[in-house]
């Protein structure tokens, strides 16, 4: 692709949030809250924290083809209240965004409420200041917040997926403001996600396009861990989600730490623990075909007779599990849109 | 003091096409329905189809699923190969759809692009409330001229006799999009309906 050199500069009166969020309501952009002016030298401080030529494309987001460049992430960063550091992180995910198999083009158009979680991991974490503690899907971190936020205008201005046309969402969510979270490394008794999934990379990053959290709560009063799982399993077994008619879906499953260590203290590994919820995740087929005229289902499913108790997904390796969040007894289950994969990326400027 | 900011959107990079050259005559041109799989898009697209032969002397040359084998449909991704291969073989027109969600308007537009591209007209059957949508997607797929018929909302849920009369009263809009004279309206002409 050829460079891109034209990028709108914007006359405003002044450096206010007011008139910047004017003018940009005006022209339709914006998530509805207020933004930090993008000026040149605000922009500028963005790209130094990463090489390459600031208007070289890198990857085109659907449905608009918007042509990525790192100018255009550093701008959207800079709406967003990004501090300089985390913009490699946004560039990453971005680049992970426009990865084929996460199908963007009807990620962005559905009418499914679908949110594009941010995951990050390795050394970014601590070194640009994420929470991956207590609260660490909620507020109160810049980091997680405003990484969520920035991805979420580059799909609104670059993707174009605007409500009504470029997003049909029927509903929308309160995660598609903002979605990103940090993995617990030092509370994961399995290492990595990202390096569990072969990217050994100092820093990474994951995207997975599906629902909001939903909570599992399991008070380990019993103390055995499959009642944990049993919990998530419960979760993760549900008509109205997509996984259901969408076998390819993929579940990412954040333990709390003390479930964590748990199920690590009775041996589990993370293969376990996706094998024990894939045999437990079930239904019988007969309830599924009830329920959706076409089921976009692999092949072994179709044939199994309606007594068969069929599973949520697939494959087991379609269960996806890391560890997020502080004390506590809570752990979640993030559904698939179920026509999208996710992508893990090492951080790269 | 006046300032300079950036706006937010940088440049975009459509695939840009031009729609198939329109047959100036319809009778006796084969028609082939691809359905993807959404509550009543067959049923729809074929009464479509059959009224249009009655009215054009079209021939409806079969409905196909637009999954691997027309074995299955799954409206939230393209039409498999070896499905859009047939139906490049087969058709002269093509009906396809229906676009009548987000995603599946998105893969309706993107498909009827393809196909256009190999100089098939293709009409994408939407609905009132999906129009936008797909109006939106044909800009940004590089053909903003697309040929989009528009039916009542919704398909699913409503009952075949009315779907029946929705097809018929689209007649002639239907008639319209293959034809060299009416054409369809260009989203310049569409305007006044919000898109951006």
């Amino acid at each position: 692709m050829e460079p891109v050199v034209a990028h709108e500069l914007l006359n405003v009166e002044d450096d206010s949030p007011e008139s910047v969020f004017a003018l940009y309501e005006a022209r339709g952009w914006g998530d509805g809250l207020p933004l930090v002016p993008p000026t040149p030298s605000r922009v500028d401080a963005m790209l130094a924290h990463a090489n390459g030529d600031p208007d070289e494309p890198l990857v085109i987001l659907q449905p608009r083809a918007g042509v990525v460049t790192r100018r255009v992430v550093a701008i959207n960063c800079v709406l967003a209240g990004c501090a300089p550091e985390v913009f490699p992180v946004v560039l990453s995910a971005i680049r992970a965004l426009a990865e084929p198999e996460v199908n963007l083009r009807g990620v962005n158009a559905t009418t499914h409420p679908v949110a594009t979680m941010v995951v990050v991991h390795g050394e970014a974490v601590t070194r640009c200041g994420f929470n991956a503690g207590a609260g660490a899907f909620g507020p109160g971190n810049r980091a997680n917040a405003t990484v969520g936020r920035a991805v979420r205008l580059i799909l609104l201005h670059v993707a174009g997926a605007y409500p009504g046309t470029g997003d049909a969402s029927t509903q929308g969510q309160p995660a598609k403001y903002s979605f990103c979270v940090a993995e617990n490394l030092s509370a994961s008794p399995w290492g990595s996600y990202a390096v569990s999934r072969g990217v050994d990379a100092a820093s990474a990053v994951t995207v997975h396009c599906g629902e909001g959290p939903h909570n599992v709560h399991d008070m380990e009063a019993l103390g055995d861990p499959k009642l944990i799982l049993g919990k998530l399993a419960s979760a993760m077994t549900s008509l109205g989600m997509n996984n259901a008619p969408i076998s390819q879906g993929q579940y990412f499953v954040a333990l709390g730490p003390e479930h964590a260590q748990s199920l690590a203290d009775a041996g589990l590994t993370r293969e376990d623990i996706a094998s024990y919820l894939y045999e437990h995740a079930r239904m019988p087929a007969r309830v599924f075909r009830r329920h959706f005229e076409e089921l976009a289902w692999d092949g072994w499913m179709k044939i199994c007779d309606d007594d068969v108790s069929l599973p949520m997904t697939g494959h087991p390796d379609n269960i996806r599990t890391f560890v997020v969040g502080g004390p506590g007894k809570h752990s979640c289950v993030v559904p698939s849109w179920g026509m999208t994969r996710s992508a893990t990326l090492p951080i790269t400027g | 003091m006046t300032i300079q900011i950036y706006g937010p959107e940088g440049a975009i990079a459509p695939d840009s096409a031009e729609l198939a050259a329109t047959p100036m005559e319809l009778s006796g041109l084969r028609l082939v329905v691809l359905d993807n799989g959404k509550p009543n898009a067959a049923l729809v697209m074929e009464r479509l189809a059959t009224y249009l032969g009655h009215r054009a002397g079209t021939e409806l040359a079969f409905v196909a699923k637009k999954g691997p084998g027309s074995r299955s449909a799954n409206a939230a991704i393209p039409c498999a190969p070896d499905v859009f291969d047939r139906v490049v073989a087969a058709a002269d027109l093509v009906l396809t759809g229906t676009a009548d969600c987000g995603s599946c308007t998105a893969y309706s537009v993107y498909d009827a692009v393809q196909l256009e591209r190999t100089g098939l007209p293709c009409v994408v059957v939407t609905t009132t409330m999906f129009e936008a949508v797909a109006r939106t997607m044909a800009r940004d797929f590089g053909m903003p001229n697309l040929r989009i018929l528009v039916l009542p909302h919704p398909l699913g849920g409503t009952a075949p006799d009315r779907l029946d009369a929705w097809a018929q009263a689209a007649l002639d809009d239907l008639e319209a999009l293959f034809s060299p004279v009416e054409g369809p309206r260009s989203i310049e002409d569409r305007a006044a309906d919000g898109l951006r």
